[in-house]
């Protein structure tokens, strides 16, 4: 295998080219380790290494948008969007080399989803070379002119044109083309919050609660943790026990935010709504709940990436994890099931859409032997198995998940078709997904 | 020119009898009539009603055998719903009419293409909900406007475009196959449009729709949010003199005029940064005028005030939740305006909205525009961020006057709409224009007023508008969009090789 580093567009067109005439496959990855889910990793390709392409190309406050390479981690972003007042909406705690861009195009679960209209948000446009070696640019910057040229500010996602290219891309796993800068969409960065802390021994109460809240677009971060996963994610090393006996069975963690003007007054008028739907549902909304760490502590991390030694999910060694999504009807069985098969593990269940899904990752933390994460891997297969029939879908297929998706045969035809245009010499990480 | 019997009789067996005609009088009905095409459409050589997505496939497999045209119509508002060329039968779908689930738990609707808004959109009302209705008024079907065509809704300030609400899709592709997208592939229901890997959704549709080109959407669901302002609403009165209110203390109105798009903008990004207000929308001042008035009398006669009073009107609809909060929205709005120059209309005119707040859920007295009997035409509908579209605003003076000034077209210069989406992320823009189609030069003088206003935008490397079409038609621009016609081309020849679909 051979590890390739492309600095500009034009390097990886050169790179495609060459794989177009030689037929060896390449994998693009851009985030730097540890890996999770294994899209990056292809014995049969070559590796596009993307993380030297680390321009920021454009923070912009006025239209509230943020143009990145690929290469531009979580870790290196963030604190230059609070620099311009700004902030992304980003995963729970992500790892502070995960990439800013392949976070976006895989679709992971959002932490603020009053702010997500459909499922690609907050990607907005990107320039990509598909596996012909084209360069193509997506929705409004696809014109008119040479992107120095068009004078937008290029932040329409749809199209060009009657079809939207960016949705070839996400949750594709690289199969149709290398994206070498995204725009996303930025958000204002609060001036005055207030953190939330709802327990419940019941968890099918929280994600009503949160339906609830984000119907009526209360929340900016949202996410609910059962307490494993509470205390992996928020305890210093060694003191997890201590975070998991105090904290509730599962939380929901709900942020209300002011942003430059009269920025008190509205988290006092939203913390009154978070706890009048509280009040409905029978719960509390705890400011100081008694947990062994400071709530501006708990703040300050919800809003950053995970910046200690450690990451969270790897404190054990090792960590293997499922990821689903399902609508707000299905969500209490599909989370019974998991936590029924999985008692030890942490759960992440983060509102999407505005609340009309619910992202739930299910983490095994272990230790970093073969045996271990092999069994895991086999036990989480065989548990999504059974998540099926009860309203799961598994829109990012990672491993072998892609044996239990497919199974429509027209929309295969469909998807090949589509692999045909944009790669039509199938090297771009062959092999993923149905390809 | 009539279809062979054995073709019709193949598709009479499909839909029976009475949902099958070659009637003159039946096919004269479907043509074509909007007068702002002035040369005649040509009739269809029959129109079959089909009653399930079944009969859908069977009609366009009927069709492919025997190398037969079908263009799919609801509402046959835009100019590719109709027959363009001989041998080539409408497939109408006023029987595929069910709202087949309201789902509240999920916040989605699913419907057939035969549904209209004033169908649907009481229904979802009444349950608190609602939908980003494009702004085409009552009559529009929910599923073309959402998954077929472009098209911005007017209220779209505190959600988005409705192709951010497009879910589950069914449709029948070219080959007559019934495919499923989505959640919907995977058996897991409709809730998510996006598939599982390179998302068939790409191929639904874009900035602007298909049209039906890639296949014909026969179902899909569209998601729901909460309502702005109750409810319930209040109606009085017989149309075109009716009223509809919102009642409650936390619904208002105000309007405000700018001198400066530039201004408006800036209000427009201030709003939405603070997030207050559920509409927010720079309108055009001439459909304005024409909607506030009952009769094209009565429009010329105020056409004249109106024009001086809000040539530049910014629309504000408050709809927080509570009182305090609505307080709280007032005193931001007032900052913003006052920093930015605004000033509020007399109240006789801004108390129309407070009256017609029907213009706020699905636009309802927009067939008035078309009173004075003209002809009229949108362009520059493309989206970008308001600053991009208050700089398009800006640059329309460099040249209408030419137009407008000798009666080339209507004189209302200022007459474009700027509708921020996503609390002012980004925003979309119309440029409305009228003529007198009566003036045998008149469309000469709307096609050198398109081609002038193109030229400006290109020339200033301006996104107002996105590109499209296919192959030749779609080259010109396309050369200009990252080539964007020959994929476009690529992912049809893919999808309907035979090119049967009506282009």
């Amino acid at each position: 295998m051979t590890l390739l580093y492309p600095e500009t567009a034009a390097d990886v067109r050169e790179i495609i080219l060459a794989a177009r005439r030689s037929g060896k496959g390449i994998v693009p990855v851009s985030s730097g380790p540890p890996h999770f889910h294994g899209a990056s990793v292809n014995p049969e390709a070559d590796t596009l290494d993307l993380s030297r392409m680390k321009r920021v190309m454009d923070i912009d406050r006025r239209s509230r948008f943020i143009r990145v390479e690929p290469g531009v981690t979580f870790g290196e972003l963030l604190p230059q969007a609070a620099e311009q007042g700004l902030r992304l909406n980003h995963p729970f705690l992500p790892r502070p080399s995960k990439s800013a861009v392949a976070s976006a195009l895989e679709q992971e679960a959002v932490l603020i989803p009053k702010y997500q209209y459909d499922y690609p948000d907050p990607l907005l446009t990107v320039e990509t070379v598909f596996g012909t070696g084209d360069i193509f640019r997506t929705g409004s910057a696809a014109g008119p002119g040479t992107y120095e040229e068009n004078t937008s500010d290029k932040v329409i996602p749809w199209g060009p044109g009657p079809f939207d290219y960016y949705r070839f891309l996400t949750a594709a796993q690289g199969t149709i083309g290398v994206v070498t800068w995204a725009t996303l969409k930025a958000e204002i960065a609060p001036s005055a919050s207030r953190l939330f802390f709802i327990g419940s021994v019941f968890p099918e109460l929280l994600l009503d609660l949160a339906g609830r809240l984000l119907l009526d677009r209360v929340p900016d971060e949202c996410v609910i943790l059962d307490r494993n996963a509470f205390a992996m994610a928020f305890a210093e090393a060694g003191r997890e026990d201590e975070f998991r006996t105090a904290a509730a069975p599962w939380m929901l963690l709900c942020r209300v935010c002011g942003y430059d003007r009269y920025p008190e007054e509205r988290v006092e008028i939203y913390s009154g709504y978070v706890k009048d739907a509280c009040a409905a549902f029978g719960l509390t909304a705890e400011t100081e709940p008694a947990i062994p760490a400071a709530p501006a502590e708990i703040e300050r991390m919800l809003t950053d990436c995970d910046r200690r030694e450690t990451y969270w999910k790897l404190k054990r060694g090792a960590e293997r994890e499922l990821l689903t999504l399902v609508p707000p009807s299905k969500a209490a069985g599909v989370l019974a099931e998991m936590t029924n098969s999985f008692p030890e593990a942490g759960f992440v269940v983060s509102p999407q859409v505005q609340g009309r899904a619910f992202r739930i990752e299910c983490d095994l933390f272990l230790e970093d032997t073969a045996s271990q994460t092999a069994a895991a891997d086999e036990a989480l297969f065989s548990l999504a198995g059974r998540l099926v029939p009860l309203g799961a879908y598994f829109d990012r297929p990672y491993g072998r998940l892609p044996e239990l998706l497919y199974r429509d045969p027209l929309a295969l035809d469909a998807m090949k078709r589509l692999k045909s245009i944009f790669d039509p010499d199938g090297i771009l990480n062959p092999g993923k997904l149905c390809f | 020119m009539s279809l062979p019997r054995a073709v019709y009789a193949e598709l009479e067996s499909v839909v029976g009898s009475r949902n099958i005609s070659e009637k003159e009088y039946i096919l004269a009905g479907n043509r074509a009539q909007t007068p702002e095409i002035p040369f005649p459409h040509r009739s269809a050589d029959a129109i079959v009603l089909p009653g399930s997505t079944e009969q859908v496939a069977e009609i366009v497999r009927i069709c492919n055998r025997h190398g037969v045209r079908y263009v799919g119509t609801v509402s046959g508002g835009i100019p590719t719903a109709y027959a363009t060329e001989e041998n080539t039968i409408l497939i109408h779908f006023k029987r595929m009419n069910r709202i087949l689930e309201i789902n509240e738990k999920d916040r989605y609707a699913v419907v057939e293409p035969g549904v209209r808004h004033v169908q649907l959109y009481p229904e979802v009302r009444k349950r608190g909900l609602s939908y980003t209705a494009a702004a085409v008024g009552p009559g529009g079907s929910v599923l073309v406007n959402i998954a077929c065509t472009g098209g911005d809704h007017h209220n779209q300030y505190g959600s988005s475009r409705p192709t951010r609400y497009l879910l589950g899709v069914e449709m029948v592709t070219p080959e007559g196959e019934i495919l499923r997208t989505g959640s919907l592939e995977a058996g897991a229901g409709w809730f998510c449009p996006e598939s599982a890997g390179p998302s068939l959704r790409g191929v639904v549709k874009g900035y602007s729709g298909n049209a039906g080109h890639i296949g014909i959407v026969t179902k899909c669901a569209i998601a729901l949010d909460r309502c702005k302002g109750p409810a319930e609403t209040r109606s009085e009165g017989v149309s075109p003199h009716s009223r509809i209110y919102m009642d409650g203390g936390c619904s208002r109105v105000y309007v405000f005029n700018y001198s400066s798009i530039q201004d408006v903008g800036r209000a427009m990004l201030a709003l939405g940064e603070s997030e207050v207000g559920a509409t927010v929308q720079k309108y055009f001042y001439l459909p304005l005028s024409l909607m506030m008035t009952a009769s094209a009398n009565e429009f010329w006669e105020k056409w004249g005030r109106f024009r001086e009073a809000f040539p530049m009107p910014l629309v504000v609809h408050l709809a927080p939740h509570s009182v305090r909060e609505l307080e709280y929205e007032e005193k931001i709005l007032f900052d913003v305006i006052r920093e930015t120059g605004g000033v509020r209309l007399p109240r006789d005119l801004e108390k129309w909205w407070e009256e017609h707040m029907d213009y706020f859920m699905i636009v309802s007295r927009l067939q008035s525009v078309l009173r004075l009997g003209g002809s009229w035409l949108p362009i520059k509908t493309g989206g970008e961020s308001v600053r991009h579209l208050c700089d398009i605003g800006d640059s329309i003076s460099g040249f209408i006057h030419d137009f407008t000034d000798t009666g080339k077209i209507f004189d209302a210069p200022q007459n474009y709409q700027i509708i921020p989406m996503e609390y002012g992320h980004f925003a979309s823009f119309e440029l409305l224009f009228m003529w007198d189609r009566l003036d045998p030069n008149s469309f000469r003088y709307m096609q050198e007023f398109c081609t002038v206003s193109r030229e400006t935008d290109l020339k200033n490397h301006a996104h107002s508008m996105t590109a499209g079409g296919y192959g030749k038609a779609g080259e010109a621009l396309g050369r200009l969009y990252c080539n964007c016609h020959l994929w476009a081309g690529r992912i049809r020849e893919a999808f309907d090789p035979s090119f049967t679909m009506d282009a």
